[in-house]
This record gives C-alpha cells, structure tokens and sequence, in this order.
C-alpha cells in the first residue's frame, strides 16, 4: 500500500510545476495567435499618462482659441466700422433682450412660440430672435407681456438669404414642414448642398451675418429657378431661452 | 363654521352651473400649452374638437355651429397666421356634430366619438391644407402639400385616439350641469 503511494507521488503530472509551466504554455501560444492583442491593450492602458502628443495638443489648441479670439475681436471691430462707413444695420449686443419660451409650437399647422417678454420689455414687431445655433423667426405680435415668433418653418415667413459660398441672394421661404425652401430666383445660381446661408450682409431688416442653416438638398426641376432644402441650425423644439435682437431703423 | 360651508356649497354649486363655460376656457389655453408628451411627430390632437363634439350633441346644430364659431374666432387670434383660418372647420363640424344627436342617439356609441372626432379632424386640416395650398398658389405647392398631408394624418390619428376619454368625460360633465340646471 505504502509502496503504490509513493510510486503514485512521482508520476509526473502530479508535480505542480509542470502545470504552471503548461499554462503558461498555453498561455503564450493564445498571445501568439492573437497576435499580442492583449500585451498592446495593455500597453495603451499603462502608457496613456506618457503620450508625446497630448500636452502638446492642449497647448496647441489653447494657443489656437487665444489667436481666433484676438482675431474675432479684430474682426468685429473692423466689421463695425465698416459698416458704419456703410451706414449699414448694426449688429451690437447691446440691445438683446433675454426671453424664455412659454409656449411652442414646432410641428403641425402653426409654427409659432411665445415668448415671455412684450411690450412692457421693449419687444418690437419685427424684433429679430435667435437662439443656440442662429436665427429662429421674427417676432409678428406683441402683448404686455408677451410676444409671439413666427418661425422660419412657418408657410408664412419669407426671408431674404445669404448664401455664403457664392455671395448670392435667395428667398427663404417656410413650409409648413421641419425644411423650409430657399428659392434662388435664377436657373444658374451657384447653389451646392453644405453651402451656408446666413442673414444677408446687406439686409436692412435683419442683423448681418446671423447663422441661419445648411443646404441639404436642391430640387432643379422647375424651369425659371432653382429650390434648395434647409436644415436649420437652431432647433426650436428644444431651445427654452431665447435672444431678441431690437429693430434699428 | 356655517358661513364657510354656506360658501363651499356656493362654490360648488357655481362651478357646476359654469362647467361648461369653464371647460370652454380651458381651450385656447391647452391649445397654447401644446404638451409635447401628448404629441407625436410634433403634432397635436385638434383640442377644440373634444369640446366641440359634447356641447353639440347636447346642444344642437344651430348651437354647434355659432360656438363653432366662438372657437375658431379664439383659436385664430393665438395664431399667427392672419391668411388662413379654423373658422369654416368648425362651423362645419358643429353644425355637423348637431345632426348627429338628432338622428341617433344609439349610434354614438363610447367609442364611436373616436371616429366622429377623426372625421371631424379630417375636414378641419383639409380645409386648412387648402386655404395654406391656395394662398401660396404661385410659390413652391409641392413643398407645402406633402407636410400638410403629413400634418392632417397625425393629428386624425391622435384626435381618433384621443377623443374617446375627453369627449365621453366632458358629455358626462356636460349633461350632469344642465340637467343641475333645470
């Protein structure tokens, strides 16, 4: 009995060893097929602090922001005094009046919001109102204390555009649906889908330069001119607070 | 003591002879509070319907038809648009909702206010698709037809969907305060 004990204690795979040095093995061979996916992965974890490129990219992009400011700024004079020089529409911040929207309605028949801000505030009927990402209508009424933006979706509202890239005037006209149609009154205008249209530099109704939207899609099917669709950047179904910009005429 | 349940009883007793008036109020202002939640592809269920419907089958065609009006003259001044209007819809449907109590009551069934309601959304939008298609006759049509098709059938499916629970309420409120009344 003691004897086939022993004999049974010295077999080989009863030696612990061999079986770590057997995982380790199999192990190895895993590493290999996978062709070390796992050591790379690894790798990435451990030597994320130490990447050349990432102080470097904040200190990049810093200095990057503080040149657009300085050059922002030197613009924004530049475009005032020539626009004065001009005796054009001034775009100040000045008169900005802050509003919450109350009311809104962004699909179906009427495409309007209320604001909470009239009259009482010095809210004017053909106030211009933007909101994160640009323009979003015009206000067309005012109570004491409220007043009503017709939205540039809205089959009434018409607008004349600027499309950036060409320098060309349209007609921006609203749908009744989430796009409206900016109509360019000439079968060989310029027009490509990404081309930015923005409130036209030389409107004398709205502030200049006001994002307005994207075109998406252009329709030349009709014979006299040619039909864009608008993505626009400000989205009214999800903006609460609003600017109004006051009328200088 | 007595004075305070004297006042309660006067409260009550003026809530339920005004009910109707009161549910008239309420209108324009869900009309303006536009619950997104109740919403779907952004549109609504045509509110002024629910109302609409009860007050008519109480009331009559004659009756439906001028607070048709009253509604439309309500609902128009909260719109922005000054071409188009809600008023011959709901002439329409309130001379039409009128008849219908006059011929069976029977028909109208609890959920058969569901499918009047649609009809009445129907020719509602369908009249206002078409002053919108008519007013901007020479600028782009096929732009404006497709969403306003889009439009009357989300707001007919939602007012069919809704009508069953606000109409059969409000007729039940309706016939309790007049029949408080006489």
């Amino acid at each position: 009995m003691l004897d086939i004990r022993r004999i049974s204690s010295s077999r080989w795979w009863h030696k612990k060893k061999i079986w770590i040095y057997f995982a380790i093995f199999l192990f190895l061979v895993f590493v290999r097929i996978s062709k070390g996916s796992l050591y790379k992965d690894f790798f990435y974890f451990i030597s994320k602090p130490f990447w050349p490129g990432q102080f470097q990219k904040e200190v990049i992009l810093k200095t990057l922001n503080q040149e657009s400011l300085i050059k922002l700024n030197l613009l924004k004079k530049d475009n005032i005094r020539l626009r004065e020089i001009l005796s054009l529409q001034k775009s100040s911040n000045n008169d900005n009046i802050v509003a919450a929207v109350i009311s809104r309605k962004t699909g179906g028949w009427w495409r309007q919001i209320l604001l909470n801000k009239g009259s009482k505030d010095g809210v004017e009927i053909g106030s211009t109102v933007t909101g994160p990402g640009g323009l979003l209508g015009i206000v067309s009424n005012t109570s004491l204390l409220t007043s009503s933006v017709t939205l540039l979706t809205a089959p009434e509202s018409k607008l004349g555009v600027w499309v950036d890239r060409s320098q060309i005037n349209g007609l921006l006209v609203g749908s009744g649906g989430n796009h409206p149609s900016l109509i360019m009154y000439s079968k060989d205008a310029d027009i490509k889908v990404g081309d930015f249209v923005s409130s036209s530099p030389a409107s004398s109704l709205l502030p200049p330069n006001i994002p307005i939207g994207i075109v998406i899609s252009i329709d030349e099917t009709l014979q006299s001119n040619k039909t864009a669709k608008i993505s626009l950047l400000a989205k009214p179904h999800l903006i609460d607070w609003v600017q109004i910009l006051k009328v200088n005429i | 003591m007595g004075a305070n349940f004297e006042s309660k009883y006067l409260m009550n007793k003026f809530l339920k002879k005004k009910l109707s008036i009161i549910s008239f109020i309420f209108i324009p202002i869900i009309f303006l509070w536009h619950p997104n939640w109740l919403g779907f592809l952004g549109v609504q269920p045509y509110w002024p319907l629910f109302w609409l419907l009860p007050w008519s089958m109480i009331n009559g065609s004659i009756n439906g038809l001028v607070f048709g009006l009253f509604l439309g003259l309500i609902l128009d001044s909260l719109t922005l648009d000054n071409n188009f209007s809600q008023i011959p819809g709901l002439i329409f449907c309130g001379f039409l909702f009128g008849r219908i109590k006059l011929h069976s009551d029977i028909l109208v069934g609890h959920f058969r206010y569901g499918l009047i309601c649609s009809f009445g959304s129907f020719l509602c939008g369908t009249i206002y698709l078409s002053q919108i298609l008519f007013g901007n006759f020479s600028d782009s049509n096929s732009s404006m037809f497709i969403p306003g098709v889009k439009n009357i059938l989300v707001e007919v499916f939602l007012t069919g969907l809704f009508a069953p629970f606000f109409c059969s309420q409000l007729l039940r409120m309706l016939k309790f305060s007049r029949r408080k009344l006489q």
